[in-house]
């Protein structure tokens, strides 16, 4: 059988991928021995869009640019708009920012468990842990008004503020949640049917970890310690002490043990943030015009580091704004995991980066003749889209 | 004369025949699903009917409304007789085993070897089903059902026909007769041979942890992917069937089937029984996720293969 080898091909549409992307896999019986990957699927022109709108209201739509890690694309934007103006937000603020930031890890992890669960066919986990997961979302909705796009983070500051009432709501919350956290990360660790399914699958040692450049819980699982909240601290990080949790498992295993972990480890945080909260103000007044520079911002979203560019032009919109999710990172490490493994693996190994492909995906268009990339304007990009459609 | 022809036909077509069984499918199918759901914390059907309970039939007719499509590279003829077979199959097999009284509506000696066939042939069915529906997917599932046979295949046998042994008799009819009048069940004299046919069952039925060959976030739905309208229809009534017929084996082989317990009916105690397998079936069947199709291959092979033997083993030093 050697030498000759067949393409399988998974996506665009595929009951394992929750948004179309493509990977074609050559394999050799049941072992896959190269991947190609075609990213840009479902690119939304979302930088674009920015380009034309002020500051206040790219902020709204730097929270549609994900919709389960949504408040750490606004942290990590606002602290880049907040740097190129040079305003501290007040010190409350920064605390509220990182209880929103870890309730949100709490229910990124929990959805991306079942997920995985999922995956490798064991839906009593998926039903039990989104059934949980309820709960964190309601905590959500408690602090923010919303179960999806909370809207807390605001220029300057955050724009609503906990009391008391929803702090004791919070807290016992988060006991339930620790109870049942504890209980999955023990099952998970017995259970022989989901270890048979991740023990050793999707390989990716510490070497090629770093070699790939690897983010978040996907690089932390290869033993890497590698967490922009201990690495580079934003908001209250730096005085709130924590663990950067690390498996050194290297498979699908260790990725589902970090992440599980790393939930508890969410709740130790909220917990200290909420008895070390200082009172005060919440926000700050800014001004809508800022002077022409340019910041970079870093945030460990729930998948790993998140990163903003912005420039300013001493106009009320940004010049440029260059967002550069967790996912396109780990698509490097996600190529070298999947070779060597089975076809019955892929779907599950595809999860383990937990994937957002809809945030990932941009368009550059080059011009092959002239060998240079052309840049649109939005107007042009609309005109394209409307020839494109009346052609069809 | 003419009564006893006439009798015979009633009981064909309607109890304990094709309407019986098909009504009794589609309760199974709702009892599962709503058992499963309530230990998985959801609701489960409830719409149709009182708590769902016709959901499985809205599901069918559903389906028989809905576009019948040939994919322009299947094999027209296997693609049309896959999902028949997978219906009359194990309704077929249904008509040896006993279920409401002693006698079986049709029994013979040796139709314990008539139902191994039938089972083995079903698997035969899927894969060529499956491998001549001209799609990738469906190609795979074929090929993972006719593996996951190689490794099922052996115990299975060993497991149906250990019950035969003590009641020295090749007819279902006459194993489950010799059970319940010497109070022998299977499941007390050859406890690893049930859980060994358990196991087998699950795989048979394409049942977590061994739906592999239509494992959904795989190969989207295996075998049966490119089946639509009235041959879906007909391939998920067929699977509601088997199931029935999975736990009718159970009751019949290892429960001791059809029994008169003072002055209920056997059919009461035979439902009883073979809704108490169902809900076993439907208890394993949450309780894991699914493995891959080599490990299957060598988990039968090192630990199911020889727990069926030995019990075989066992079963010829005591009888």
């Amino acid at each position: 059988m050697s030498g000759s080898t067949i393409k399988v091909i998974i996506g665009p549409q595929h009951p394992a991928l929750k948004e179309p992307e493509r990977f074609i896999l050559e394999t050799e019986g049941e072992y896959v021995v190269d991947v190609k990957v075609r990213i840009g699927y479902i690119h939304r022109g979302i930088e674009k869009a920015m380009e034309n709108r002020t500051y206040l209201q790219g902020l709204y739509l730097s929270e549609r640019v994900c919709g389960i890690c949504s408040d750490a694309h606004t942290t990590c934007y606002v602290q880049g708009v907040e740097e190129l103006l040079g305003v501290e937000p007040p010190p409350r603020s920064r605390f509220i920012r990182v209880v929103v930031a870890e309730l949100e890890r709490i229910h990124s992890h929990l959805l991306w468990l079942g997920i995985a669960a999922h995956e490798i066919g064991f839906d009593t986990l998926f039903m039990y842990v989104w059934r949980d997961r309820e709960i964190v979302m309601d905590l959500l909705e408690i602090v923010s008004g919303n179960r999806v796009h909370y809207a807390t983070n605001t220029i300057g500051g955050v724009r609503r503020d906990l009391n008391d009432e929803k702090i004791h709501k919070i807290l016992k919350g988060l006991k339930t949640l620790e109870d049942r956290a504890k209980e999955y990360l023990k099952m998970i660790q017995k259970e022989q049917t989901v270890l048979k399914r991740t023990v050793n699958v999707g390989i990716l040692s510490k070497s090629d970890a770093i070699k790939y450049g690897a983010v978040g819980p996907t690089v932390r699982a290869s033993g890497v310690k590698r967490d922009v909240r201990a690495d580079d601290p934003y908001a209250a990080y730096d005085e709130i002490p924590f663990n950067v949790i690390v498996e050194d498992g290297c498979d699908c295993l260790a990725r589902i043990m970090v992440r599980s972990r790393e939930v508890l480890e969410s709740i130790h945080i909220i917990r200290e943030a909420l008895k070390r909260m200082p009172g005060g103000e919440i926000r700050v007044r800014v001004k809508p015009r800022i002077p022409p520079a340019e910041a970079l911002s870093r945030v460990e979203a729930p998948r790993g580091e998140l990163l903003y560019y912005i420039r300013s032009n001493g106009t009320d919109k940004p010049e440029r704004c260059k967002i550069r999710t967790p996912t396109l990172a780990n698509i490097p490490s996600l190529c070298k995991m999947l070779v060597g493994g089975y076809i019955a693996d892929v779907p599950i190994v595809l999860a383990g980066i937990d994937p957002c492909f809809a945030c990932m995906d941009r368009v550059l268009v080059i011009d092959r003749e002239k060998r240079e990339a052309k840049v649109w304007t939005l107007d042009m990009l609309r005109r394209y889209g409307r020839e494109w459609y009346r052609k069809r | 004369m003419v009564s006893e022809a006439l009798s015979f036909i009633l009981q064909l077509l309607i109890f304990p025949g094709f309407l019986f069984i098909i009504c009794l499918a589609f309760f199974s199918e709702w009892v599962l699903r709503k058992f499963v759901a309530r230990i998985q914390n959801r609701m489960g059907p409830t719409y149709t009917g009182s708590g769902g309970i016709l959901q499985p039939f809205a599901d069918f007719i559903k389906l028989l409304g809905k576009e019948d499509i040939v994919p322009a590279f299947a094999e027209r003829t296997y693609f049309t007789l896959t999902p028949l077979l997978c219906l009359t199959l194990p309704l077929t097999a249904l008509f040896i085993l006993p279920m409401t009284g002693h006698r079986a509506l049709i029994s013979f000696e040796g139709d314990l070897i008539f139902l191994a066939f039938i089972f083995t042939t079903l698997t035969i069915m899927v894969f060529l089903g499956g491998f001549l529906s001209g799609s990738v997917f469906s190609m795979v599932g074929g090929v993972r059902a006719a593996t996951q046979l190689l490794g099922y295949e052996i115990p299975f046998l060993l497991a149906l026909f250990g019950p035969a042994i003590p009641a020295s008799s090749l007819s279902i009819s006459k194993i489950s007769t010799w059970q319940a009048q010497n109070n022998a069940w299977g499941l007390w004299t050859q406890p690893i041979g049930f859980g060994v046919l358990v196991i087998c069952l699950l795989a048979e039925l394409e049942l977590l942890p061994f739906d592999i060959p239509e494992a959904e976030t795989e190969i989207v739905a295996g075998w049966n992917v490119e089946f639509t309208g009235r041959r879906l229809a007909l391939v998920r009534l067929g699977r509601d069937v088997e199931l029935v017929l999975a736990s009718t084996i159970l009751a019949d082989l290892y429960l001791g089937g059809p029994q008169q317990v003072w002055i209920i009916p056997p059919i009461i105690i035979f439902l009883a029984k073979m809704f108490a397998c169902l809900l076993l079936i439907g208890y394993l069947k949450t309780l894991f996720a699914r493995f891959r199709i080599d490990q299957v291959l060598s988990g039968m092979w090192k630990y199911v293969i020889p727990a069926a033997m030995i019990q075989f083993i066992i079963l010829k030093l005591i009888w």
